[in-house]
């Protein structure tokens, strides 16, 4: 089994992109969903009860799904556009962005999560 | 329920962590090694025929962990957040962190390891080397928050 030039070229599109948009999704607090599971209800965009309501600040809140979410919603738009590029186009493109914007995206994310360990 | 689904999640990750080690050995060890030793036949493996199944073993672990997450969020963390564990809460941030890029860099991953030749063999190599980070990290961390309490931290 191969895979087809277009699925690479989206397969690369969408994981370099992924990451980058991942990152963006973490810093800027870019969720597409906030999930409160106590409360099962699934919201639209990043919502901080907690800040309008402060006795809410005690409910548990997921953004990791939305920031994950967002990512990949973004990614799979970059993802389609490389796949539809034409071979020339994509070939002279770095193929170890691949990795590179991975690990790069992990670092920064070590970096966003410092806080948790200054307490 | 949540600790079928912990057990469960935590068999699949055995599993992949084994696979991805052994894939990542083989293409990374060096090809002058002694004939017939173990570490020839380790590395003679056919590293290929691994991606399906890390793919497979990726995903599935992935959605295990995304359901145990809920509960981890729901019983846990406000736990670990109140008993001071500031450390592990953060560790185990970057597993999830970690966990969804290398979920995004998983088709890339396939695309490279079925492909034929030399062309993007060092990025193979590389992106091997960075999902196995990932399982390895993600592991490592999965069983020090579930074993919080005998680790002192």
């Amino acid at each position: 089994m191969t895979s087809s030039r277009w699925f690479r070229r989206f397969a690369f599109g969408y994981g370099i992109s992924f990451a980058v948009l991942y990152v963006l999704a973490l810093a800027r607090d870019l969720a597409l969903i906030t999930v409160y599971p106590t409360l099962g209800v699934i919201l639209f965009g990043a919502q901080h009860a907690q800040d309008a309501a402060p006795s809410m600040g005690s409910i548990p809140v997921i953004y990791w799904f939305g920031w994950t979410a967002t990512a990949a919603l973004g990614a799979l738009v970059f993802g389609c556009c490389a796949a539809l590029l034409p071979e020339r186009w994509t070939r002279p493109i770095w193929s170890g962005w691949l990795w590179v914007a991975p690990v790069s995206a992990m670092v920064a994310c070590v970096y966003l999560t410092l806080p948790w360990f200054r307490r | 329920m949540a600790t079928a689904l912990l057990i469960s999640h935590g068999l699949v990750a055995v599993a992949l962590l084994g696979a991805m080690t052994h894939q990542t050995l083989a293409t990374w060890a060096p090809t002058r090694v002694r004939p017939g030793s173990f570490f020839e036949r380790f590395r003679t493996v056919p590293t290929a025929a691994f991606a399906n199944a890390i793919a497979v073993l990726y995903v599935v672990s992935s959605v295990l962990g995304a359901i145990v997450y809920v509960y981890f969020r729901v019983e846990i963390s406000r736990t670990l957040e109140n008993s001071g564990y500031w450390r592990i809460l953060g560790f185990f941030d970057l597993k999830e962190h970690f966990v969804a890029i290398g979920l995004a860099l998983l088709p890339a991953y396939w695309a490279c390891w079925q492909e034929r030749g030399d062309r993007h063999a060092r990025t193979r190599a590389a992106v091997t080397l960075v999902l196995a980070a990932i399982v390895w990290w993600s592991f490592l961390i999965g069983h020090i928050t579930n074993n919080i309490r005998g680790f002192e931290l």
